[in-house]
């Protein structure tokens, strides 16, 4: 029967749902702040409504956006990644209302996502965890307990806000002086960023490889995983490129992890699409890191890898559909890289380029190339959300293969207007260490020279610019 | 008949030349470049002339010197000995000449010894044939580059600068030929430099006369301009009184300040039975006709006033600056002036100021003091720094006569005669410290420079590294013809643009649209760069229109301000230094800043004993008379 499915997101993630849910054969509808009144998902939809001028408030106002659900007639909302993806109060609405949220029940978001809690039925399920404390108690009996753990375990340590995530709200500490020091700050720094002040600490992996699992469940009990993914290249921990499956060798080694992310998505009564991150350290232990109760924006790679739409297998499980494969049926072949190409300036400390007008877009094409994209020539990019401009997914049937691919689309990649990343990913695909697969989350700042590019460097190009300045002025200014 | 080429020393030229039954030509492509197109010619023109102009058979071909090496970097932004390099791909067996002002090198004021040695020895490496001279005649002035050339093996040809008037007598000029060889020996060309054009055709040939009478042996080289339209005949009065080598270039490009046309030149003196030797007269032709279609593109850099000039024979002014003078006369609104500028005050001024020879440097104080004195009111009220230097003998002795003293009490006040004892005479340039000066440049530009990149930073400093800096940010534009370079009113819609950069790949650049973006702050410039879209952001020059530019202030006004501590600009000119730093002290009279106008310089001095407590301007701000300068706190 065909649905009403809102998608209570924006940018390429809203376009990728909407793609699903067309082809799915329901409605898509959209709902839009303001700055984004000319963005590509308002257009696709099949309805598009304006919830307010934002920015980025309306898109995170539950009521609005219920509101706009009930008044629309929707059957289902899609909450994407970010925005309200992980509010269980978002999904404890749409619950109350009758309306089904494409996730899992609100319950298990609010159990995954307090990281004491999620530690607590990670821990009673034998997963293998980064030791670490409850929530710190209150005052100096908190600090106390810090400075115990600490001593036990050894610096460094990580603070972390329980509520916080996505590489926010964490901090390392080296020595007892700077854990006594930042322990208050990182509480008040919690409370203003999640309005929750409860932190706690961890002894701290250095430089491990980030692996995560795809995981999928359905209502009716069964869970199975898609493999595992790399997610190790990451500037202070906001990821930048991603790979599946990971590079591990000891293929034993990733089955196991594979297995015990099941485990950890049953222990927490998961349903629909989720992610659950590992760290690996240097000896080749993994430890549980948290559980992402949503799509995630690396979703693609495992997607090019098994062949499995998750997005469409989202939707069809919260309308009640069984998995429609078993563990058996999912196979990994080849290669799949993600790349972030972000409207930032890496020469510049990565600052978003936010608010410049796209005047060239061309894309690269062919064979094992895959674009989520949301932005057009002639677009202007808002200055109130985030940077990410389109991701370009390739893959190859081996490691090689795909390596070769990543630099051939980056070089068929045009963009002007903003600064990109790109010329900064066309020197790391070209880098010894990604090519032989010898990363892990230290890649980027023990590779600082990646940023040396100039994107204006031949000579064709700057005579070009020369040639562009004669035209302007309309004499050669450094001729009279 | 033998021809002169590249690799032969000067023994074995002079010999072959004594022998040699007619004369030789060089051609002065850098002199019509200077003298009628502003020194603009490109090095991309002068590569199309190369294979014709090595086929045709030159002593000599001028190339490089004068101001060309300055305008090189300031104006075409190609690296001077690079160009060199490139050429002498192209014509392996043509001897390269330069022309060179001693002392003041290819400069406007004199440089430390070491620094002199230094540049001349980098250049011998590409340069056969050194033409030197010295405004004042004097001798020693010359004597450095001289040493320099002889070191390096290469031709020295030193030159005597040649003027009319009642002083300049064939006697004169013979003693001072004396005078040269005593320093050179006799191993040298002597060049006559009418850099004028002056006198009748008669007075050049007595003159080469004169000297060969004495001097039978020395081969003479005529060097004219063509500013009265003669110089054709003067060339022929030389070369038949004796004269071995005489100066001409391409008739493709001659104008009326320059040299006159090789092929008349050879043509004339056909008709009185003299020979060209080693000429090839179809290589001559043949460049002329590659040169012809380029010649529309420079129309822009040609001068401003056209026609030849016959009463150069009274103002003087050198065929290298005419236009150039004429250029500043038009940007200065002054154009209307020049006749009593020309046919009177600069004679005037020529004539109080000793008589010496109106050439670089000397020529820009003769002019800048004449226009000062028409313009400023009051004759001599405002001597240029140059002018002050000149007549405390800085530039070497007057050699005929001294200014009056009144002129020397305008310029130093009651107590002239104090100073003149004081600071008059030559002195010793203190050598620099090349190391120092090498790590200031490596500094400057992020990198160890070369030698090369070294001696063009000690001769223009600021200049140099604006052009390292250039050529970082645009590449090599040599490469780029004149029709691309000195494109004026832009290129269309959809135009294409075919090179081949400095490494030899041939790029394609097709014209896109132009756009403003929403608030018209900038301009986005769209091409295609080998198919492939690019586009240039260039941000728009904001409309001062509300803001009501600062009054101008009078010459008084000015000075009274000064004398409070507030230090302005007194006229037009570019800052070439601050001599002081917030914070110090100064006393009055002690230097402030520098300031450059038409080449010359100026200190302006701080009028009182003081602080500075805060510097305005800085290093090469264009500035306009009563522009904030420095202001210096006086002492209680």
């Amino acid at each position: 029967m065909k649905k009403k499915i809102l998608i209570a997101n924006r940018g390429e993630i809203a376009l990728r749902i909407i793609r699903a849910v067309q082809e799915l054969g329901h409605t898509a509808v959209a709902i839009y702040e303001t700055p984004d009144k000319d963005a590509l998902h308002i257009r696709t939809a099949d309805e598009a409504i304006w919830l307010g001028d934002g920015p980025r408030c309306d898109y995170l106002n539950i009521d609005k956006v219920i509101g706009v659900a009930r008044k629309v007639g929707a059957d289902a909302i899609h909450p994407g990644y970010g925005f309200l993806a992980e509010n269980p109060d978002f999904a404890k609405a749409c619950e109350d209302n009758g309306i089904i949220f494409i996730g899992p029940p609100s319950e298990v978001i609010q159990a995954l996502g307090d990281k004491v809690t999620a530690r607590q039925i990670m821990k009673d399920a034998g997963i293998p965890m980064v030791p670490g404390t409850d929530n710190l108690s209150a005052g100096d009996a908190g600090i106390k307990e810090a400075v115990d753990f600490a001593n036990q375990y050894g610096y460094p340590v990580m603070l972390k806000a329980t509520a916080g995530g996505g590489g926010r709200g964490i901090r390392r500490v080296e020595n007892e002086q700077q854990l006594r020091a930042e322990l208050p700050m990182a509480r008040a720094e919690a409370k203003s960023a999640f309005n929750n002040d409860a932190v706690f600490l961890e002894k701290a992996v250095i430089n491990p490889k980030h692996v995560e699992v795809q995981i999928i469940a359905d209502k009716q009990g069964n869970t199975v995983h898609l493999g595992s993914r790399d997610c190790s290249i990451q500037r202070r921990n906001q990821k930048l490129v991603e790979i599946a499956p990971s590079l591990i060798k000891d293929n034993a080694l990733v089955d196991l992890i594979c297995e015990t992310a099941v485990t950890a998505a049953k222990a927490s009564r998961y349903v629909n699409a989720g992610t659950v991150e590992f760290l690996v350290d240097r000896d080749w232990n993994f430890y549980f890191m948290e559980i992402n109760t949503r799509v995630q924006v690396e979703h693609t790679v495992t997607e090019m890898v098994t062949g499995i739409d998750i997005v469409r297998t989202q939707i069809k499980l919260a309308l009640g559909k069984k998995l429609a494969f078993t563990q058996d049926d999912v196979k990994i072949r080849g290669f799949a890289v993600e790349m972030r190409i972000n409207a930032e300036d890496p020469q510049n400390n990565f600052m978003p380029e936010g608010g410049k007008t796209v005047s060239v877009y061309r894309s690269p094409g062919g064979y094992g190339v895959r674009l989520d994209g949301f932005v057009y020539q002639g677009f202007t990019i808002p200055k109130v959300y985030d940077s990410l401009l389109v991701k370009m997914t390739v893959f190859g049937f081996s490691w090689n293969e795909t390596v070769d691919r990543l630099l051939r689309c980056l070089n068929n990649f045009v963009i002007t207007g903003p600064k990109t990343t790109i010329p900064y990913y066309v020197n790391l695909v070209q880098d010894p260490d990604f090519k032989k697969g010898d990363f892990d989350t230290s890649f980027i700042e023990t590779h600082p020279e990646l940023i040396n590019y100039d994107d204006q460097a031949c000579e064709g190009s700057k005579l070009a610019h020369l040639i562009a300045e004669i035209h302007y002025k309309g004499e050669n200014p450094y001729a009279v | 008949m033998e021809r002169i080429v590249q690799g032969m020393g000067i023994t074995e030229v002079l010999k072959v030349m004594r022998k040699a039954d007619g004369y030789y030509i060089t051609n002065t492509a850098r002199d019509m470049s200077q003298s009628d197109y502003k020194n603009r010619i490109l090095l991309h023109t002068d590569l199309l002339a190369a294979p014709s102009r090595e086929e045709a058979g030159y002593f000599s071909l001028e190339i490089t010197g004068g101001a060309s090496v300055h305008v090189d970097i300031l104006r075409k932004q190609v690296d001077p000995f690079l160009k060199l390099e490139l050429l002498r791909e192209k014509m392996p067996k043509t001897m390269f000449q330069t022309l060179c002002r001693g002392i003041n090198l290819f400069g406007y004021r004199p440089y430390p010894q070491n620094v002199i040695r230094f540049v001349v020895k980098e250049f011998a490496k590409y340069v056969d044939v050194w033409r030197v001279f010295d405004f004042m005649n004097h001798v020693p002035n010359m004597q450095a580059v001289f040493e320099e050339v002889q070191a390096a093996g290469k031709i020295l040809e030193p030159s005597i600068c040649f003027s009319t008037g009642p002083e300049h007598t064939n006697e004169f000029y013979v003693k001072k030929v004396q005078a040269i060889l005593d320093v050179t020996g006799q191993e040298i060309i002597l060049c006559i430099k009418n850099h004028g054009g002056l006198g009748s055709p008669k007075r050049i040939g007595d003159l080469v006369d004169a000297i060969l009478q004495k001097y039978p042996e020395m081969i003479i080289h005529y060097h004219g301009h063509n500013t009265d339209g003669n110089d054709i005949g003067r060339v022929v009065a030389a070369a038949m009184s004796g004269a071995k080598i005489v100066d001409a270039s391409d008739h493709a490009f001659t104008g009326y300040y320059g040299p006159p046309p090789i092929l008349s030149v050879i043509q004339t003196l056909n008709e009185y039975g003299r020979k060209a030797v080693g000429i090839n007269e179809a290589a001559i032709m043949e460049t002329s006709e590659v040169l012809q279609p380029e010649r529309k593109y420079y129309e822009y850099f040609e001068s401003q006033i056209k026609g030849f000039d016959p009463t150069v024979q009274i103002h003087k002014l050198p065929g290298g600056a005419m236009g150039s003078s004429l250029e500043q006369a038009a940007k200065g609104g002054f154009l209307d002036k020049m006749p009593e500028i020309l046919h009177n005050e600069l004679p005037k001024v020529q004539v109080e100021l000793g008589n010496y020879w109106s050439v670089t440097p000397g020529s820009q104080i003769l002019w800048t003091t004449a226009v000062s004195n028409v313009q400023g009111g009051e004759r001599y009220g405002n001597c240029s720094g140059d002018l002050k230097n000149l007549l405390l003998g800085k530039y070497g002795p007057f050699p005929f006569y001294s200014p009056p003293d009144w002129i020397y009490e305008k310029a130093f006040g009651p107590d002239w005669q104090t100073v003149l004892e004081r600071d008059g005479g030559m002195e010793a340039i203190e050598d620099i410290d090349l190391d120092k000066e090498r790590e200031n440049l490596a500094d400057k530009l992020c990198y160890p420079p070369t030698e090369q990149q070294l001696v063009t930073y000690l001769q223009h400093p600021n200049d140099a590294v604006n052009f390292f800096r250039f050529e970082e940010k645009f590449g090599k534009v040599y490469v780029l013809p004149p029709s691309i370079l000195f494109r004026r009113g832009g290129f269309k819609l959809g135009e294409t643009i075919v090179y081949k950069d400095h490494t030899g790949k041939e790029h394609i650049i097709e014209m896109g649209p132009t756009q403003e973006n929403e608030d018209g702050s900038e301009t986005n410039v769209y091409l295609n760069i080998d198919h492939h879209q690019r586009h240039f952001v260039f941000e728009n020059a904001v409309a001062q229109a509300g803001e009501a530019k600062a009054a101008k202030l009078s010459k008084k006004e000015i000075e009274d301000l000064a004398k409070a501590g507030d230090v302005r600009a007194p006229f037009t000119a570019n800052i070439c230094e601050i001599s002081v730093k917030e914070g110090q002290e100064v006393k009055a009279g002690e230097k402030l800043v520098v300031l450059e106008a038409m080449k010359m310089q100026t200190p302006v001095n701080s009028e009182v004993d003081g602080v500075v407590v805060r510097i305005v301007a800085k290093v090469g701000d264009a500035m306009q008379p009563g522009d904030e300068l420095v202001k210096v706190k006086p002492a209680a």
